[in-house]
């Protein structure tokens, strides 16, 4: 018993410095940080100029009011660090290259490499990248500055919404078992993400329907829900149901995804034998 | 010159629609893309009736102007993208400089992605939604305005792509940050532009003039004037200044010649 707990605490130790040296990787490319902060402040600074002449016109729309509606754009460029509305093709590059027969026969957990490998990152990313664009929305365009309890059921959400978005992503990437060559696939995968996760403009804006149907689907667990919980229109006992929301979604997509790995395996034994 | 480009482009072509699933999945893949974009202009308008006083049919012959000009940059100038970006990668643009062929030339001609005619697809619509929705007093000068908008257009657009493969001689990789002047160019240009900041202005008609290219031609298309004071009459100039950013303007023929020769030396050495 006590010699599984030790292997057990092993294997943790194992994801976590896996994560660690995910991490450090990432301060090298401190340029490319540099360059996506200034593309992803840009982009939230034009959206910033739509909404202020839009809301010359009306007061407040769907319930947002200017500043709200300036302080999502800027958070949801924040958020484009953590790979919120976006998918990356990092897995599917070992699996065309064939890179990926190494990986799996490495003695741990295939989903639990790449997780830590992307929280590693993401949270670098998130630290520099995230937390200056949003910065700089705070100083130019006065975006809301988060209350202690905000910025707390904000980091629950952030972390969830990394889960579910490394979920999909994987599971997107693995298509390449079958297809070769998944940037179709992927890019796809990105329309849909980018429209439904609210990451475009605030699900609230949408029509009814169109927004029933955004909020029965997983993908505002990535972008939306963390997006208006860090503004406060989540709060109290809402939050609640929003976090569990989100926590169904990881564990249902962790769950998805384990099984697209397992047919996925198979492919490549039948391939290799 | 010409017939030769034509041959190259034909034999690109043929290539492509070896996948023709492929192919037709990209093409539509970007009619998708692209009509999300419009989708979300429209979303706004639901909300709102007009936008510093131009309605969504108005803003839509903005939007299909800069979108479709986009268009055919991409499809014509992709060239200068991943594949210039894999010869700086791979050593392989030393072939192109024996060729007795200028190297701007060749790789022009290196790359022509049809499956972009998606993104025309969806530009044309979207300015055929404006057109029926607007009722424009036709005279020969406006008729004339439209192709010199999207020409022009495209002409910048092309600028901007290779500025962004100049680049890539000192990078290896073509920077992120040309996507900030190409697409979002392409956002900043689909509204109004008197709805940004000076600074934001001054750039795009200055520095990045897509500017020029759209809004003063939607200006004298629905005889509007533009609050800052920025004279319809600009539409006529639009070509010259396309003229000046793929020639002169920002250095460019003059920084590829010069950075070609440079890798020549170093070759040589």
């Amino acid at each position: 018993m006590r010699l599984r707990t030790a292997i057990r605490m092993n294997t943790l130790r194992l994801y976590w410095e896996i994560a660690i040296r995910s991490f450090k990787r990432a301060t090298i490319y401190r340029t490319a940080y540099v360059a996506g902060l200034l593309t992803n402040a840009f982009f939230a600074a034009v959206r910033c100029f739509v909404y202020i002449a839009i809301f010359d016109a009306a007061e407040s729309i769907a319930g947002y009011s200017l500043r709200e509606a300036i302080s999502y754009t800027w958070i949801t460029q924040a958020l484009i660090s953590i790979n919120a509305g976006w998918i990356s093709s990092e897995i599917m590059l070992t699996v065309r290259s064939g890179d990926v027969v190494t990986d799996l026969a490495r003695p741990w957990s295939f989903y639990g490499y790449w997780l830590s490998r992307f929280l590693g990152e993401r949270a670098f990313s998130l630290l520099t990248r995230g937390s200056l664009t949003y910065l700089l929305g705070v100083l130019y365009f006065q975006a809301h500055v988060p209350s202690a309890g905000e910025a707390l059921a904000f980091a629950a959400a952030l972390l969830l919404a990394m889960l579910v978005s490394f979920a999909l992503t994987f599971m997107v990437n693995l298509t390449a078992f079958w297809l070769v060559d998944s940037t179709g696939v992927i890019m796809l995968a990105n329309v849909v993400l980018g429209f439904f996760s609210g990451f475009l403009i605030p699900l609230a804006f949408f029509p009814p329907a169109l927004e029933s149907i955004a909020r029965i689907l997983p993908f505002q667990a990535i972008t939306a829900l963390p997006a208006e919980i860090f503004l406060g229109r989540i709060a109290g006992a809402a939050l609640i149901p929003a976090l569990l929301l989100q926590l169904l979604w990881a564990l249902m997509l962790t769950a998805l995804a384990l099984l697209v790995l397992r047919a996925a395996v198979r492919k490549v034994i039948i391939q290799g034998g | 010159m010409l017939s030769l480009y034509l041959r190259l482009i034909s034999a690109r072509i043929r290539a492509q629609m070896q996948y023709k699933i492929s192919f037709w999945l990209e093409l539509l893949g970007f009619v998708l893309v692209t009509g999300l974009e419009f989708a979300v202009v429209a979303i706004l308008f639901a909300r709102i009736p007009a936008l510093a006083g131009w309605n969504i049919a108005e803003v839509a012959l903005l939007y299909g102007l800069t979108s479709t000009a986009f268009s055919l940059a991409e499809m014509a100038g992709r060239g200068f993208d991943a594949p210039f970006e894999l010869m700086m990668q791979r050593g392989t643009f030393d072939i192109v400089l024996i060729r007795p062929l200028g190297s701007f030339f060749q790789v022009l001609a290196s790359e022509f992605q049809l499956r972009r005619l998606g993104r025309t697809i969806q530009g044309l619509a979207v300015l055929g939604f404006a057109f029926a929705r607007l009722d424009i007093d036709w005279s020969l000068a406006r008729l004339a305005v439209l192709p010199i908008s999207l020409i022009s257009g495209s002409i910048i657009y092309l600028a901007l792509i290779v500025i962004g493969a100049t680049l890539c001689f000192w990078t290896i990789k073509t920077p992120e940050v040309i996507n900030v002047f190409t697409f979002g160019g392409e956002t900043v240009t689909s509204y109004p532009l008197s709805i940004y900041s000076r600074p934001l202005r001054i750039v795009f008609l200055g520095l990045v003039p897509l500017g020029i290219a759209n809004y003063p031609a939607a200006l004298l298309l629905l005889g509007r004037s533009d609050p800052h004071g920025l004279p319809a009459g600009l539409a006529w100039a639009a070509p010259l200044v396309a003229a000046l950013s793929l020639c002169r303007c920002p250095g460019l023929l003059a920084s590829w010649r010069q950075q070609v020769s440079k890798l020549r030396e170093l070759n040589f050495r």
